[in-house]
């Protein structure tokens, strides 16, 4: 599919007094996130088989004012084992079941823009009952969430990406 | 009955892809749980969704039941294959597939438990009349003296939770009883996590039966026949026959009788093999124990009479299958088996991994290669040996084994060596061509450097 300019512009336009820090936008094969806030540089994910498009942010309100906002788009053909070149991958230590919060409802451990530092606990993994959660093991900023609350992840599955300051 | 069933496939190598094709042949899908040394593998090609369990280590993916169960629940699977191996005899995996609502192919978890243990199957053998060797649990050192005086040597101490060759010790005179009895409890506490052992006869001069039973969820079981495997190399296999003749008549009787009321009293549902050695010296068998699973040699019984085992396995255990009534079945011809191992015969048969830069099985008539192997593939030093299995057809033992030295010549493998020179040597050797093959018979051979 052809990217329209054009199209952006608009998004960026109505999107430009409202309050967000993540948003991604997808038709076809093309996606776009807008992210602003922690997260100062354009940021890109890849994922093709983990959707994050319906992911619901769950940052803390913001009191600041809105920051510029940054775009960036990827084709989304990549599958989620073949990430792309842009900072490290925090990969499922263990297959099972993955929860995105301590509990249904509540909000997610981590979410796009948010800092972590190597102990920082960013998911669940539930096998046959027991929960064993997981930490990032490196310390950056999350760029791209690559697997749903819910979901079956195998051993080494890519779950976050993760912009380093290095 | 078939329809609709998922089958979550808990095993690697050759037989994961044997299970995949008996699955997709009763219409069922499959899900293949690997580790990520065999995301690469055959069966992970050919199953209709692959899930990575875990490292390569087999703890943390093919033993690891907890992952597996998990996986075989969340991916809508209704029942698990074991396969051989890993966890197909672990009683408490299938207790864990009860209670996630699976259907563990194989027998209750209640049987498990009982053939688990080598001194209980062997009282309940005793129990029901089937001949057992001499011998018996022991529990302190004067028991132990007692029952070598009973026995005479050579005997063996064995591990009651071993099996297949592991946790057992030979002991050829007085002097060394003691100790080995302490060194084999020590042994088996750590590798079974259950000191017990037991004292049984060792015949130096015997030949290895085996005999396949099935049974249904009915009540009804069946003899699907004898195997003799003598051809062992430290207690592992690796030559299996099927076919007629291969016990003394009366002896016959007397091991399919006690392997039909061994599966009675058990209860037992889907396939199972009822061990025994024939001592040719004593002109006498006895119970060895029963492996409560699918054999690496099911294709020889399947080759004697046109079975499909596997299937009749996952029918047995789904339920809805009931087997003719009829108690055993009458092979046709002889078929004869080897294991193709990446093992170098010479260099003691050490395990030989490596990548496959050839692979050519021969292809001709009354010819069957179950393997996992193709050009290029790389294979993983974490697992066991075995490469392929070679199954041979012939109207009689000397047209097979005709038929088996042709194939053997024909096989090509390089990249790393195998075992297949050995194997061409033993089908070549008088004595095998003759049958006359006993259980030390490979290793005294191969120690002495005579193959």
């Amino acid at each position: 599919m052809e990217f329209d300019a054009e199209e952006l512009a608009a998004l960026l336009e109505l999107l430009t007094g409202t309050d967000f820090s993540y948003f991604q936008y997808e038709k076809g094969d093309v996606r776009i996130t807008l992210t602003r806030g922690e997260v100062p540089h354009p940021q890109s994910t890849s994922d093709g088989d983990a959707p994050t498009s319906r992911r619901s942010r769950t940052t803390q309100p913001k009191t600041s004012a809105p920051a510029p906002i940054s775009a960036a788009t990827t084709r989304d053909s990549v599958r989620p084992d073949v990430v792309a070149d842009d900072g490290p991958v925090i990969q499922a230590p263990m297959m099972g079941t993955f929860y995105s919060a301590p509990r249904p409802g509540e909000p997610a451990f981590v979410a796009p823009g948010d800092a972590v530092e190597p102990h920082t606990v960013v998911g669940i993994i539930e096998v046959m009952k027991l929960m064993t959660p997981v930490v990032a093991g490196i310390a950056g900023v999350i760029s791209a969430i690559h697997v749903e609350n819910g979901q079956l992840v195998e051993f080494e599955q890519p779950l976050f990406q993760v912009k380093t300051s290095a | 009955m078939s329809a609709g069933h998922r089958v979550f496939v808990a095993n690697r190598g050759e037989v994961a892809e044997r299970i995949i094709r008996a699955c997709r042949e009763l219409g069922m899908a499959t899900v293949l749980g690997v580790s990520v040394a065999d995301r690469d593998s055959m069966a992970a090609g050919v199953a209709d969704r692959v899930v990575t369990i875990g490292s390569a280590r087999s703890a943390e993916s093919y033993l690891n039941a907890d992952a597996l169960l998990h996986a075989a629940v969340a991916t809508g699977c209704t029942v698990v294959h074991p396969g051989y191996g890993f966890l197909s005899e672990n009683a408490a995996f299938a207790r864990a597939c009860d209670a996630a609502g699976l259907i563990f192919v194989g027998p209750s978890a209640q049987a498990l438990e009982t053939l688990g243990d080598k001194t209980r199957a062997r009282e309940l053998a005793q129990g029901l009349g089937l001949p057992i060797a001499a011998g018996g649990r022991a529990g302190d050192e004067r028991e132990v003296e007692e029952i070598a005086v009973a026995v005479g040597y050579p005997l063996l101490i064995k591990a009651a939770h071993g099996g297949g060759g592991k946790g057992m010790k030979l002991v050829t005179d007085q002097t060394e009883l003691i100790g080995a009895w302490k060194t084999a409890a020590t042994e088996a506490e750590q590798a079974f996590g259950d000191g017990t052992v037991f004292i049984e006869r060792f015949a130096s001069q015997a030949r290895h039966v085996e005999v396949q039973i099935i049974g249904d969820r009915a009540g009804n079981h069946r003899v699907l026949g004898l195997r003799e495997c003598s051809m062992q190399h430290r207690y592992q296999k690796v030559i299996e026959e099927a076919g007629q003749d291969l016990l003394p008549e009366v002896h016959e009787q007397t091991v399919i009788k006690g392997s039909l009321s061994l599966a009675r009293r058990l209860g037992y549902v889907g396939l199972g093999t009822v061990e025994f050695l024939y001592d040719e010296e004593r002109e006498t068998v006895s119970f060895l124990e029963v492996n409560p699973r699918l054999q690496v040699e099911h294709p020889v019984t399947e080759a004697v009479t046109g079975l499909d085992l596997v299937r009749e396995q996952i029918l047995t255990c789904v339920g809805g299958s009931e087997l003719a009534t009829e108690e055993t079945v009458d092979p046709v011809g002889h078929a004869i088996e080897c294991r193709i191992t990446a093992q170098d015969p010479d260099r003691g048969l050490i395990p030989s991994p490596g990548t496959l830069t050839r692979w050519r099985p021969p292809r001709f008539g009354y010819l069957r290669v179950d393997s996992h192997m193709y050009e290029g593939y790389r294979f993983p030093p974490f697992y066991d040996a075995l490469m392929a299995k070679l199954i041979v057809w012939g109207a009689t033992r000397s047209d097979a084994v005709e038929n088996l030295d042709r194939a053997l010549e024909q096989f090509e493998a390089q990249g790393f060596p195998t075992n297949l020179p050995l194997l061409r040597r033993i089908v070549a050797h008088p004595d095998f061509r003759k049958g006359a093959v006993t259980t030390t018979w490979l290793t005294e051979r191969l120690e002495g450097g005579e193959l």
